[in-house]
């Protein structure tokens, strides 16, 4: 037994040893984007249709040339919605050369990843990894709305229709076992007036959100003529399949950018057979047929026909096309930068630009132009998009 | 030469502290390479990892092999010590004005996370443990399990809530050094207590719960002892987990975490201690090997080459029908037929093998 | 009137965790071995009827087929990664069982990717009125599914040869051996029930609404091993009870808003609150240790 211990030991050191050495081999020539998210497990839907829409761009910008001929390449890892995994992640891509990120996929990994950029001077731009906290550094931005700001609008819109005598009975469903959500969810409540936060009917649901049988939520919410959803859209989906006939047809499913993709994203579901309203406040709208978006879903149907596609995706496809225009307005100032640039030196320049009112037009997600404040939060405008009027 | 190496090595002082030894030699070398500057950060993490895996494979042993009950709920007393210590580290960092990297300040935290895991161990172990086996299996899990769910749950000032604890993190440079110096205090809990009139009374309770009764050993104050301490330990791999992130997320803690270390006490032989150490350090090895090898498009493929290593490793090591087979080409065998190969001898059958044919 | 609801939605999601537990229960009191895949043939089954669903478009079909597909893949397992260690360790099993579990897992996402599929054609819409209360016809027909199984598994095993053998061995597998009951194969019928019935779980699931991923049947699994546990481990009343009993406390405490973010800990400390004062569950029998 002994023997087969010191052997074991010593392989194992062996090979820690050899992973010490080897990994400062570091390959020139491309400007490296590193990205964590979940590509196994229950929340994959979301990495997948990221690390998919950052390759996508990153191949467009390389068919069209690169920057200035620098090739980008995408590190996409995976961290299976798991923030310990993500200083394992940190360290691979920064030993493959890591120059800049698309941080995390999710918010409780990414407030891992601001902390190691921070240390290191990394700059990452997240798709969507949308707590307040995440942007707290100032090498880190979104191209998300922030859970706080979506929280207030969404509650400045009911505040509207309750004003107005619109609105009737409001309901909320949120998972309280879910950042995104109870984030929005906590804002939406702060903001609202008391009386109409008294009055409201609020049903939870945890765990797998595909698997939830939302039996008991639909009782709870069927008299509600306004049910405010700051939910992604699978669970969203069957709770709207479950409520057919319970819930009034007249009442209103409201949603944030998490229900995007209700419409084209589950299999089986046809949203068309909900008789009540369907509408949202998001960024992007995986349906679109016209302008920026439909060239996007286009292209990215065309090459992942059965990958996931929602606005996690646009988002990424946008950070990878935001980071590139960043670089090349840099570039066009004065500034250098080759495929070996350090880390913190891209960081410097892509602060600067970001900071100082660089604008990115030409957006998928948003109306076309995207700015940042220098908190780190994003400025475009948020659309109402009606996905389906009630019947 | 050879010889004279092996008759070194037969020596009764390897046997007893061999294991603190290899331990202790990780740790100059990796700290003597971490601090000047050679290892990379993925190693520092490797390292951490390993540590923290130990000292929870270690301490479960204690319960599953030892003391013979199955316990599902470990990642549970880690997370109420992860949290416990982490929410004290972070108070007292504040307090004491933002220096992460306080060595008393992780001491305390080590000490009170410890603390309050075994504290839990204690008042779930004092009714638990009358349960049979299987019963005290799924009670240790719904235990993990309600731990999880209250932590997330309960105010966010408390503990975070969904997004989780903000705990400090220890400088990455010297924490996986500590982390070694606590498996070593564990590994000297663990071996001097079985070592001792003690240990025998708990291997004795394993192996006939009746008799040991019998024979007038105090069944129940033995195995609340053993559950505690192991809860201890767990609660003090959850403090070191903790300093090993910028935040804690009660997610984590789930039944599959539990049932990660039980696999490595499973695989290191159960009632083994070193067994447990190399299972625990050879499955973070190769799960971290795993995640950076296989990203992107190939990410899916890791639990799948996970599962096909997992049941074959279990089914080789422990398939009745594969005794025969396991006993004939045994690392033990091959390399001593290696060895009379190298001397052109006939391959004699050490003794060394024998035990360990005997062992297995 | 809303607690009157509660218990009814609770009544139809005890009904699936009781078919799970079944499962769960035969194969326990049987192998002697907790089947942590038993969660991922369920999802093996949501697939299967995906699948016959695009090909041939009956939900009769589809049933049929998840049911076969689920026995064949639970008796492949039991032969090629259980039988091998039969007479090794319960923890070596136990382990290999987990190992089945992440396989089937990883397995379906390379398969069927990652997007949810919601198989509208098995849903069953439409609920019936009885004064203000709204009863789903999903609920009465896992109700009526339910009480089926429970008298058909209870007829079986107390009434034909291959379920007094089944009794026979879970009583004693030596003293079966000894007479003339072929155990293996006792075993192999034994995981191909556990197995149909969680297709059945799952088409019952499926017609609530649930839509199927890769980890469709883990939280139903281990809340169906929770239910068989609280019911008595090996005892089928108890897997029924235990099921039914889960369902209700779980629906309760959803609907207090108060609780229901902590439902998950509630259903939990229902577990441990009667182990503690039924150690071997509501239905199980306390056996005496012999010297």
């Amino acid at each position: 037994m002994k023997k087969i211990i010191a052997l074991v030991l010593a392989v194992l050191m062996v090979a820690t040893c050899a992973a010490t050495l080897s990994s400062c081999k570091k390959d020139s020539g491309t400007i490296k984007i590193g990205l964590s998210g979940p590509l196994t497990g229950p929340a994959a839907s979301y990495g997948i249709a990221v690390a998919n829409s950052a390759q996508l761009a990153v191949d467009e910008i390389n068919a069209a040339g690169g920057l200035n001929g620098i090739k980008f390449e995408l590190l996409p890892t995976d961290d299976a919605h798991d923030a310990s995994k993500v200083a394992t992640n940190y360290a691979a891509m920064e030993a493959k050369g890591m120059q800049v990120a698309l941080g995390c996929v999710t918010s409780g990994p990414c407030l891992e990843f601001a902390k190691l950029s921070k240390d290191a001077n990394l700059f990452f731009l997240t798709p969507s990894a949308s707590a307040n906290d995440v942007v707290k550094e100032n090498n880190a931005y979104q191209m998300c709305f922030a859970d706080g700001n979506q929280g207030t609008y969404a509650a400045n819109y009911v505040k509207s229709l309750y004003e107005a005598n619109t609105l009737g009975k409001l309901g909320i469903l949120y998972k309280s076992d879910d950042n995104y959500s109870t984030g929005l969810y906590e804002q939406f409540m702060a903001t609202i007036p008391t009386a109409l936060k008294d009055a409201a009917v609020v049903a939870t649901f945890t765990g797998d959100e595909a698997t939830v049988d939302f039996t008991s939520q639909v009782t709870q919410l069927q008299e509600c003529t306004f049910i405010f959803m700051p939910i992604y859209y699978t669970p969203a989906a069957a709770f709207m399949s479950k409520a057919v006939g319970k819930v009034a047809n007249s009442a209103t499913y409201y949603g944030c950018d998490g229900f995007d993709g209700i419409d084209t994203s589950v299999e089986g579901f046809d949203i068309t057979a909900i008789p009540q309203k369907v509408s949202m406040l998001s960024h992007f709208n995986s349906s679109a047929t016209t302008g920026k978006a439909a060239d996007y879903i286009k292209a990215y149907k065309a090459k992942y026909p059965n990958a996931p596609l929602n606005q996690f995706g646009a988002s990424a496809y946008d950070c990878v096309y935001a980071l590139y225009y960043a670089m090349k307005t840099a570039i066009d100032a004065g500034k250098e930068i080759t495929a070996d640039i350090s880390a913190t030196d891209l960081c410097e320049i892509l602060k600067e630009q970001f900071n100082g009112g660089f604008t990115y037009t030409g957006s998928v997600t948003g109306t076309g132009t995207v700015k940042w404040a220098s908190t780190g939060f994003v400025e475009k405008d948020a659309v109402a998009y009606v996905i389906k009027e009630a019947n | 030469m050879s010889a004279r190496l092996a008759v070194f090595f037969k020596n009764p002082f390897w046997r007893r502290y061999g294991n603190y030894l290899a331990v202790l030699a990780v740790a100059v070398v990796f700290g003597a390479l971490s601090v000047s500057g050679v290892a990379t950060s993925a190693t520092q993490y490797l390292l951490e990892k390993i540590a923290i895996a130990v000292i929870l494979a270690v301490s479960l042993c204690m319960v599953v092999g030892f003391l013979g009950e199955l316990s599902l709920g470990h990642a549970g007393f880690m997370c109420v010590g992860a949290y416990a210590g982490g929410k004290i580290a972070s108070l007292l960092v504040e307090a004491l004005g933002g220096n992460q990297n306080s060595i008393v300040v992780l001491l305390l935290s080590l000490l009170v996370g410890g603390i309050v895991a075994a504290l839990f161990g204690f008042i779930i172990g004092l009714p638990a443990l009358r349960l049979r086996g299987d019963y005290l299996a799924i009670v240790t899990l719904a235990f993990g399990e309600i731990v999880r769910s209250v932590v997330m749950n309960v105010p966010a000032k408390l503990f975070g809530g969904t997004l989780g604890l903000e705990t400090p993190r220890f400088n990455k440079k010297y924490l996986f050094i500590i982390a070694l110096i606590m498996v070593i205090a564990c590994l000297a809990v663990a071996q001097n207590l079985m070592r001792s009139k003690h240990g025998r009374a708990i291997v004795s309770i394993k192996d006939n719960e009746i008799a040991a009764r019998a024979t007038g050993i105090d069944v129940t104050k033995y195995k609340l002892f053993v559950f505690t301490v192991s809860s201890f330990f767990a609660g003090i791999a959850g403090v070191l987990y903790s300093y090993s992130n910028y935040r804690l997320q009660s997610a984590n803690f789930d039944y599959n975490y539990s049932i990660e270390i039980l696999v490595m006490v499973v695989l290191g032989g159960m009632g083994s201690i070193n067994g447990s150490m190399i299972a625990a350090a050879l499955i973070t090895f190769l799960n971290v090997k795993l995640q950076t090898t296989l990203t992107g498009n190939l990410a899916v493929l890791q639990n799948f080459f996970y599962a096909i290593i997992l049941i074959i490793i279990v089914i080789y090591k422990n398939a009745p029908g594969l005794k025969t087979f396991r006993e004939k080409y045994n690392m033990n065998v091959l390399l001593s037929k290696l060895k009379a190969r190298l001397k052109k001898q006939p391959a004699p059958v050490s003794a060394d093998a024998k035990e360990d044919a005997e062992n297995e | 009137m809303n607690f009157i609801t509660a218990l009814i939605n609770g009544l139809s999601a005890g009904g699936t965790y009781a078919i799970i537990a079944l499962g769960y229960t035969m194969v326990y009191g049987i192998a002697k071995m907790l089947n942590f895949a038993h969660g991922d043939i369920i999802m093996v089954g949501g697939y299967a009827m995906y699948l016959t669903l695009l090909a041939a478009g009956h939900p009769v079909l589809a049933l049929i087929a998840a049911i076969v597909c689920c026995v064949v893949l639970g008796v492949l397992v039991e032969r090629f990664a259980y039988k091998p260690l039969r007479g090794a360790s319960p923890l070596a099993v136990l382990i290999t069982a987990i190992g089945v579990s992440f396989l089937l897992q990883s397995v379906a996402q390379i398969a069927f990717g990652t997007s949810p599929k919601m198989l509208s054609a098995l849903k069953i819409n439409g609920f019936i009125s009885v004064g203000t209360l709204k009863i789903d016809y999903s609920t009465l027909v896992t109700l009526a599914v339910t009480v089926l199984v429970m008298v058909g598994l209870t007829v079986f095993v107390k009434y034909s040869k291959t379920g007094r053998a089944m009794v026979a061995v879970s009583e004693d597998r030596d003293a079966a051996l000894l007479m003339g009951i072929n155990t293996n194969a006792i075993i192999a019928v034994t995981f191909a029930i556990g197995s149909a019935l969680a297709a059945v779980a799952c088409y019952l699931m499926l017609t609530k609404g649930s839509s199927v991923t890769a980890t469709f049947g883990a939280m139903p699994g281990i809340k169906a091993f929770t239910a068989a546990v609280i019911g008595g481990i090996g005892s089928i009343p108890g897997a029924m009870l235990g099921g039914i009993l889960l369902g209700v406390v779980e629906s309760i405490s959803l609907s207090i808003p108060a609780l229901a973010p902590y439902t998950d800990a509630v259903e939990f400390a229902i577990l441990i609150v009667i182990l503690l004062v039924k150690p071997a569950g509501l239905l199980g029998k306390m056996r005496r240790e012999k010297v």
